[in-house]
């Protein structure tokens, strides 16, 4: 029998030789080592070889059979290396196909002032309120020391609903709302952002409707240098760690003295651009809380005093963003939204 | 309003440029828009004599041209004018060669009907001063100096400033306010020139009378005469002036009542004295619907409210506001009736406003004129008109002044200023600081005794002062300090807005864009969005256009308003949400009036972004049920589907209303309708939803947690063929559901397509789990097999596959 053996494990040498796949070797082992391959039934014919050769041809056998499952696995290794590159190279991916992004949801620019500015008045302990869009004569103007015929009416052209009610023309009545919802309480410290009005045809730098956050402060002992103090951590928060500001005298009817308020110009820093103009960016309008204003909220203008403010959101993310037209934000065009994201 | 700077000069010393005054006008409250030059852009004009007229070169345009000689002093030049007014003698304006007018128009030698022309003579439009041409020749005075520069002769070479004056201070609205100002800033005296007093023997009091019937809305009403005037041009010194103030020149007499308008600050009116009938003046409220023609020609209908100067026979003028065609100084005017006088502020605002006559006069007396200061002013403009037109001035004046103006005291303490500024300056310079302001100032104790005078109207309490103090020693010694709060509080914001972040959050998650709609809606939008018995929208008794003219009322305007704009501008794929208010009339509250509050979707084009091998199938009514459940989960509601809803603007049978209990709908959504698509110019399906935040909870609940299960699932298939259209896929779902019970997880559809014969295949896949055991293929089979014994008995429909 040996010579048989010996026949066999040259054929299998020559088919594995010969193999070309993964696949052809696989065939090779089942004929050869399988349930029914040659060399399995030579080993299970060793019951007729007379008992003095068994022994012998039993261990050439089972060499054989090692030697021949050796030689398969490191053929089926090399064969499926070499299929897998060939394949990978079939198959191959071109990474540089751009990846398959999920929707980018985007929140509209206004909105990210607006949550910026409330943040950052939040983290000084403000409460934040809201009031009505429409609003009444008295809580808009008179409540305001703006009686009806004040000629200060005319800084805000206001639209109508009827004789007594109105679209609010600033935030500015969330100040007496406040105080009256705080009911002589101290501190006051609440900020008012909300959608506001005025009667003005659009252009790049009028809406018609926009957007004011208020900020009120009543205590008993308050003064215009804590205004001053913390508009200017406002602005460092809002522009940046080097920005400044200027207060500048002005009028509103409610406040007493009232400043308006100038952010260094953070474009050019300070020097003049065509921006700024001369350096200068006016950003708010603010003020001690006129007396008579105190009264009309609850409060007794020799107990206590207070400060206010009022911002336009529009405004700030004009300057934050660059954008140099204000009806951009009302078109809602998607390619302007984006930029934003 | 425009003051020349020149002008201001001559009330106060000022070593400051018309740029250094204007910083310092501003950084003391004062908003200075801009410094430019009185001057219109021309250069090398110069005041030429005409010599001699040598010849005529024969007409044009229906003119003589002649040709004269003009001498500048030093040279002699011939030049062709074709002006009426050219006259041997005549000083006038004059371009020589290389002189250049408005418009980069440079003069230069020209040769005229075969005559050289070195030059030309020139006219008011020519030079950029006005629209007078036809008059002729812009003369001067016949003793004007040769040769010199015209503009500068005119008092042209001035700066301007334009001052934006707040309507606090109508004190500011003159050269003497804004000198006044300068002076108080600089520490300068203020120089005010005496008024001499030129006057005739007869007293005014015997040329005219006045009744005051209304004296609640004129407190104060003088008149001065000046007879024997002659109206002529104004000399070319106060044209001039009154073109850099912006004003035309109309003749001297009104002239003069203008030049003091705008020296003093105080409204004037001169009347023709022999128009007022009896020259009796009678101050009188309207008659209602008198009808009166103002000075412009206009006929106005007037009302009770409004004052009127009237003689005893009719109107002659609306007091404050514009004077009367009737009793306007004209040519033949000899004798002037000057008005000087003191109005209700809130009448002639009123008057003004009602009447759209937005007049210089009116505009100072609704701020509040200078009740005192309006006798220098009348004093000023008689004597400038004597000195102008000629004439006599009658002495004194008729006063009619029966409550006179209480002195204004003000207790200033210096305490309260620290305490409102943070800061105080030392009390000889908040003394020096009010007084050069024009204030009395008197030590009181530790306090100021401060007596205010009547142009300045706007100081009353003792903040007032403070501000006055702080802005004249500079806002820039306010301190910076924080406030010095003990109490230290949580700071929140409302739940209403926490709520609208927390939604918007999730729509930003979900990767919808955010829009800002405006809160105004056209008529056509809201008549295609309304649905029938909505209340009548809110609309707006002044508009600025019919297409904002009322308030939107259907919450999906905005996000509509954001479609239409992307689609037209060729941006298919549209994600957009907002959150904002709509507006509609309600009992109850101070202004009648609700502002319920939305998150609104708006959905058109691809689902996703098209991507290299994703073509972005297009989004559809589910999409839009989607988003809104997505929001409705967000704060933790599970909602049933009905049919239909409230909201108009959506194709009734793509149209449905998600509730958390029966009739409690909290949201809707569905396909916009054609005729709501066509009103906002959109030609392409849109899909919406909406949702009421008022209904939602104000904030979600706080999650809690339920332990992971020990035993594993189990799932199940199950496909009916489902024939009646009208049966809903919820209706099954649900009697599958509780058939399914109490081992149930979770049951989704998972698939739904069209069966050949019409019916619909709707799949389920069903997920049973049990507590505290492995559940067996039995148990499953058995629950699987009732399900679709109950289910298919109850509808008639029949399981597939099985």
């Amino acid at each position: 029998m040996r010579p048989q053996v010996e026949e066999l494990e040259r054929q299998a040498a020559a088919a594995i030789e010969a193999a070309r796949t993964s696949g052809e070797l696989e065939q090779i082992r089942i004929e050869f080592l399988g349930r029914n391959g040659k060399l399995t039934q030579l080993l299970r014919s060793l019951g007729q070889v007379p008992p003095e050769q068994r022994r012998e041809i039993g261990l050439e056998a089972n060499r054989a059979k090692a030697t021949l499952e050796a030689r398969l696995e490191s053929a089926l290794d090399a064969a499926r290396e070499g299929e897998r590159v060939a394949r990978r190279s079939a198959e191959r991916l071109d990474l540089t196909l751009p990846g398959r992004r999920p929707p980018r949801g985007v929140v509209h620019p206004l909105t990210r002032v607006h949550d910026e500015i409330v943040s950052i008045f939040a983290g000084l302990g403000f409460s934040v309120a809201e009031g009505p869009e429409i609003e009444t004569d008295f809580y808009n103007f008179e409540a305001l020391n703006m009686p009806k015929d004040h000629p200060a009416r005319d800084m805000q052209d206001t639209f109508y609903l009827s004789d007594e009610t109105l679209l609010r023309t600033h935030t500015s009545p969330g100040q007496i709302r406040a105080m009256r919802a705080a009911a002589g309480r101290t501190p006051v410290k609440t900020i008012v952002p909300g959608r506001v009005f005025r009667r003005d045809v659009p252009d790049a730098s009028h809406s018609p409707v926009f957007h004011q956050v208020e900020g009120l402060a009543v205590d008993r002992r308050i003064t215009m240098g804590d205004l001053k103090g913390t508009l200017e951590l406002f602005a460092r928060e809002m522009f940046g760690p080097k920005s400044r500001i200027r207060f500048r005298p002005s009028f509103f009817p409610f406040t007493e003295p009232s400043a308006e308020v100038d952010v260094l110009c953070f474009m050019c820093g300070g020097a003049g651009c065509r921006a700024c103009g001369d350096g200068w960016l006016e950003i708010l309008g603010s003020g001690m809380v006129h007396p008579t204003v105190l009264r009309n909220g609850g409060y007794d203008p020799e107990e206590v005093t207070g400060w206010a403010f009022g911002m336009g959101i529009e405004r700030i993310a004009m300057l934050k963003y660059g954008v140099d037209d204000l009806r951009l934000f009302f078109e809602n065009d998607l390619r302007f939204l984006k930029q934003f994201s | 309003v425009k003051i020349p700077y020149g002008w201001v000069r001559e009330f106060v010393d000022l070593d400051l440029t018309a740029e250094q005054a204007a910083e310092r006008l501003i950084n003391a409250g004062l908003e200075v828009a801009s410094v430019t030059s009185a001057a219109p852009d021309a250069r090398g004009v110069v005041i030429g004599e005409v010599e001699a007229i040598e010849r005529e070169l024969g007409e044009s345009h229906g003119h003589r041209l002649l040709l004269c000689r003009v001498s500048t002093g030093r040279e002699r030049f011939a030049v062709v004018s074709g002006a009426p007014n050219t006259r041997v003698g005549l000083r006038a304006a004059f371009a020589p060669p290389g002189a250049m007018l408005p418009g980069n128009r440079a003069i230069g030698v020209a040769t005229i009907r075969g005559a050289e022309s070195q030059g030309m003579l020139c006219s008011e439009r020519e030079l950029g001063l006005g629209d007078e041409h036809e008059a002729g020749l812009l003369a001067v005075e016949p003793d004007a100096p040769l040769g010199a520069d015209l503009l500068a002769h005119l008092g042209l070479d001035d700066r301007v400033l334009e001052i934006e004056v707040t309507p606090n201070r109508p004190d500011c609205l003159s050269v003497l306010g804004v000198a006044r100002e300068l002076a108080a800033l600089t520490g300068r005296r203020l120089r005010v020139p005496a008024i001499p007093r030129r006057q005739g023997r007869e007293p005014a009091r015997a040329l005219v009378r006045v009744r005051v019937e209304a004296p609640d809305l004129c407190p104060r009403y003088t008149v001065r005469v000046v007879s024997g005037v002659r109206i002529g041009p104004s000399p070319a010194w106060l044209a001039a002036r009154l073109r850099a103030c912006g004003l035309r020149p109309i003749s001297n007499v009104v002239d003069v009542t203008n030049y003091v308008l705008w020296e003093l600050g105080h409204p004037l009116h001169a009347f023709d004295g022999d128009r007022v009938a009896g020259a009796t003046f009678v101050i009188r409220r309207a008659a209602a619907g008198e009808r009166f023609t103002t000075l412009d020609g206009q006929t106005r209908a007037l009302d009770d409210s409004m004052l009127v100067i009237a003689d005893p026979e009719r109107a002659i003028g609306l007091a404050g506001v514009m004077g009367g065609a009737n009793s306007e100084v004209g040519h033949a005017t000899t004798r002037v009736f000057l008005e000087s006088a003191y109005f209700a502020p809130g009448s002639i605002r009123r008057t003004s406003r009602a009447l759209g006559l937005r007049t210089d006069a009116a505009y100072r007396f609704e701020r509040g004129a200078d009740i005192e200061g309006l006798v220098d002013a009348g004093a000023r403009a008689v004597q400038l008109i004597a000195e102008l037109a000629g004439g006599t001035v009658a002495r004194g004046m008729v006063d009619v002044y029966r409550r006179r103006r209480r002195p204004v005291r003000v207790r200033l303490r210096l305490a309260r200023v620290e305490r409102v500024l943070g800061v105080v300056p030392s009390r000889p310079q908040a003394r020096r600081i009010l007084a050069g302001l024009g204030l009395g100032v008197r030590d009181r104790g530790r306090d100021l005794d401060v007596q205010v005078p009547s142009f300045r109207r706007d100081l009353a309490i003792e903040d007032d002062l403070a501000e006055e103090i702080i802005r004249v020693w500079g806002y820039d010694k306010i301190p910076s300090t924080l406030l010095a709060g003990a109490t230290i509080e949580v700071a929140r914001e409302s739940d209403r807005l926490r709520q609208e972040a927390i939604a918007r959050r999730a729509l930003v998650g979900a990767g919808l864009v955010e829009a800002v709609g405006s809160s105004f809606s056209d008529p056509v939008r809201v008549a295609a969005l309304r649905a029938p018995g909505d209340p009548e929208p809110v609309a707006l008794l002044n508009p600025l256009s019919q297409d904002a003219s009322l308030l939107r009322q259907h919450p999906l305007d905005g996000v509509l308003g954001a479609v239409s704009t992307n689609v037209r501008r060729r941006q298919p794929d549209v994600r957009v949400f907002e959150i904002g208010r709509t507006y509609e009339r309600s009992a109850g509250g101070d202004t009648g009036t609700a502002e319920p509050r939305w998150a609104t979707i708006a959905l058109t084009g691809a689902r996703h972004e098209r991507g290299w091998d994703d073509e972005g199938a297009a989004v559809d009514v589910y999409d839009a049920k989607g988003y809104a459940e997505h929001v409705l989960e967000t704060f933790g509601l599970t909602t049933h589907t009905t049919p239909g809803g409230r909201l108009g603007g959506l194709e009734p049978d793509r149209h449905a209303s998600l509730a958390t209990e029966p009739g409690d709908v909290v949201a809707e959504f569905g396909e916009l309708s054609a005729g709501a698509r066509e009103s906002f110019g959109i030609d392409v399906p849109v899909f919406v939803a909406a949702i009421r935040l008022d209904r939602l909870p104000a904030l979600p609940l706080a999650p809690r947690h339920r332990p992971l299960p020990r035993f594993p699932s189990v799932q199940r298939d199950m496909a009916f063929a489902i024939g009646d259209p009208a049966l809903a896929v919820a209706t099954v779902q649900t009697a599958i559901a509780r058939a399914a019970g109490a081992l149930l997880r979770d049951i989704a559809v998972f698939d739904v397509f069209g069966l050949p014969e019409g019916a619909r295949s709707v799949a389920w896949r069903l997920t049973f789990q049990a507590d505290d055991r492995t559940l067996t293929d039995e148990e499953v089979n058995a629950i699987h097999a009732r399900v679709a014994e109950v289910v298919s008995r109850q509808f008639g429909i029949t399981l597939r596959g099985s």
